[in-house]
């Protein structure tokens, strides 16, 4: 059952793969420690040029992952040290993260942090390789009316769970499969939402997309930022560098809790760190917080959400993998990458194409090792990356952007369109959208359409196929009960605390 | 009803799921053995749009924040510099508009005149033989320079 994992070590382990992954590793926590700069924007950026190196699949993406687990651990540097989260997962690590840090004891929250993001990983890793395969032995049977339900599913989970406006995530997912019909309709031919632009018959591309999303609207949003707080951007000391073994083991159980929620909270199509790091805080705090020391610099309230979201950074691969359905924003990238290369994941990957979901795994298990070893010792020297100032950041995004974009096809017409896209991105986030429902949507989007009308080309056009299954109609109860719950618990609650109210 | 933020986007939404219905419905389909056909699924997004819209327009959430006028402009003047690199990147090739564009960039951004075409020169150079020499991607040499390389 495991040769698929032996298989991947093979592959993970040839010397190019390696460097790969120690490379990623490497560029990742740079990128994740830089201000305005997450997990998506790096690979974003990186995409296009890991394309052009003419890597094959597999390792393009051991390298892409690797950028990712590597930005996520980069990305507790500032919320400890500045108490700026660095992405979205990150800002539970501020709460007791920036207080440790302030007490002199920035060097061993850092330690901490690398030790409770490999457990959460490592123990997330374990779940990837044990679940995945087993995963994909079932959605082997499922057909284009079942995956249609999956994504419906994966869409509403996403709304209810991620950002604070569901109706904004909704917006935002629509708008992303909008943006995915564009170009030849591969069912008929017909050109839709081209305007007469040649260069739009093939659709708009998926790193001009990102590109513009995330990077050229990241330029926009930094320039607020200017000129705020040039000089707080003064580190504080460090302490003594080595968190002690003592320091772990008293934080053992919230570390070992927390990465198994996260690794479930990251499975779960559409809930990503950000979530899984809020969960296990606020479960930390009510199981282990007894003398109310949470929030004022206890190691065990940074070390629970680091633990989570790195545990749910590898979690949101096991959908991602198995079903073709991205658990987060930038596995939704990443999954867009593997399109380039004209694999579609899904449960056939592990049979037809062994090598990348194996040597994805068995990469994982080494980056991980090797960001252990990265960050323990260098904490110090990559936290001077925060120091760099944004005039020498803002201009290296925008080159990084231009000539991405450019060398795909040599092309004016992208770069217009890239910055069309970027303002359009910029728009959103100061409206309050999320970013990660888009980009979902614009990737789902594409094969919901297919996989909807498939289905009812089976069915000669009866919608009944849709939830004929048991699977299917499985998906829509749980997709319907995720949209209806939370809107109906409070109220329940509510009627239920009137009620004892009026017997007082 | 107070006008915010939401509102005006709502209403904005709608219009582009009006634009969008309209054009699917535009569309000249060839006979096809497809029940759906390309139709159906851009008009069922755009009413869901719509709905979403309409929900946001009635329950609009906190205005947030809008940046002011001295940012306004600051703002309009980096996406104009961006369009303008993308203007020159052809004409005058990578390195002369990344030296351009990049001390320009760098001085909005806070940079000192110094600084900032200390930072134009070494990346426009630095990225020009990283890129075309180590990643192997060609870049534009420039029209006007084209005759002296």
């Amino acid at each position: 059952m495991f040769d698929f994992l032996i298989d991947g070590f093979g592959v993970a382990l040839t010397p190019l793969n390696l460097g790969l992954a120690f490379f990623g590793a490497l560029l990742g926590t740079l990128f994740g420690a830089l201000p305005g700069i997450g997990p998506i924007n790096g690979i974003a950026i990186l995409m296009p040029l890991a394309y052009t190196l003419g890597l094959p699949a597999e390792s393009s993406l051991i390298l892409l992952a690797a950028v990712y687990t590597g930005a996520e651990y980069g990305g507790r540097m500032s919320s400890i040290l500045l108490n700026v989260p660095g992405d979205a997962g990150a800002v539970m690590t501020t709460l007791d993260g920036y207080p440790l840090a302030q007490k002199g004891l920035a060097g061993p929250a850092l330690g901490l942090s690398a030790i409770s993001s490999f457990i959460g990983a490592t123990i997330a890793i374990i779940g990837l390789t044990l679940f995945a395969p087993l995963l994909a032995e079932i959605a082997v049977m499922f057909g284009p009316a079942e995956f249609f339900a999956l994504m419906i599913f994966a869409f509403s989970s996403m709304s209810v769970m991620m950002g604070k406006d569901p109706i904004k995530t909704a917006i935002g997912a629509v708008l992303g499969v909008l943006i995915a019909t564009v170009g030849i309709d591969s069912g008929s031919g017909v050109l839709r939402y081209t305007f007469g632009l040649p260069e739009l018959y093939d659709g708009i591309d998926f790193v001009v997309m990102i590109i513009g999303l995330f990077a050229i609207s990241e330029i926009l949003l930094m320039l607020e930022h200017a000129h705020r707080s040039e000089d707080d951007g003064k580190l504080p000391p460090l302490g003594r560098v080595f968190v002690s073994l003592k320091e772990v083991i008293a934080c053992k159980g919230a570390i070992g809790r927390s990465g198994l929620l996260g690794f479930i909270i990251g499975v779960l199509p559409g809930t990503g760190a950000s979530v899984a790091g809020a969960v296990s805080y606020t479960t930390e705090k009510r199981l282990s917080d007894k003398d109310n020391t949470f929030g004022k610099g206890d190691m065990r309230g940074l070390a629970a959400p680091e633990s989570a979201n790195n545990a749910a950074a590898v979690g949101s691969f096991v959908p991602m993998l198995t079903l073709g359905i991205p658990g987060s924003g930038t596995t939704a990238v990443l999954l867009g990458a593997l399109m380039l290369y004209n694999i579609t994941p899904g449960p056939m990957m592990f049979t037809e194409r062994p090598e990348v979901a194996g040597g994805l795994i068995a990469s994982l298990y080494i980056g991980n090792v090797v960001l252990l070893m990265l960050n323990l010792p260098l904490a110090g020297v990559f936290a001077r990356v925060l120091t760099i100032p944004r005039w020498v950041l803002v201009p290296a995004i925008a080159i990084l952007a231009f000539v991405g974009v450019y060398q795909l096809h040599s092309d004016l017409f992208a770069i217009y369109l890239m910055l069309i896209i970027g303002v359009f991105g910029y728009l959103l986030r100061k409206l309050g959208f999320s970013l990660a429902p888009v980009i979902l949507g614009y990737v789902l989007g594409g094969l919901m359409e297919q996989n909807l009308r498939r289905a009812l080309s089976i069915s000669g056009g009866d919608v009944g196929i849709l939830w004929q299954s048991g699977i299917s109609l499985g998906l829509w109860i749980a997709a319907a009960l995720l949209l209806v719950l939370p809107w109906l618990v409070p109220k329940l609650l509510s009627k239920k605390s009137r009620e004892e109210a009026q017997q007082d | 009803m107070r006008i915010a933020a939401d509102r005006v986007l709502g209403v904005a939404l709608i219009g582009l799921a009006a634009f969008i219905a309209v054009q699917a419905l535009q569309l000249e389909i060839p006979f096809s053995y497809e029940p759906v056909g390309p139709k159906a699924f851009p008009l069922g997004l755009s009413i869901l749009l719509t709905l979403l819209s309409l929900v946001m327009i009635f329950r609009p959430g906190d205005n947030g924040s809008w940046p002011h006028k001295a940012l306004g402009l600051r703002l309009l003047l980096v996406l104009a510099l961006l369009l303008v690199y993308a203007v020159l990147f052809r004409q005058l090739g990578f390195i002369v508009s990344s030296l351009l564009v990049v001390t320009v960039l760098a001085r909005l951004f806070d940079a000192t005149w110094g600084k900032a075409l200390i930072t134009g020169v070494v990346m426009s150079i630095v990225g020009y033989f990283l890129f075309t020499a180590a990643l192997g991607i060609s870049l534009p040499s420039g029209y006007l320079f084209a005759s002296f390389i």
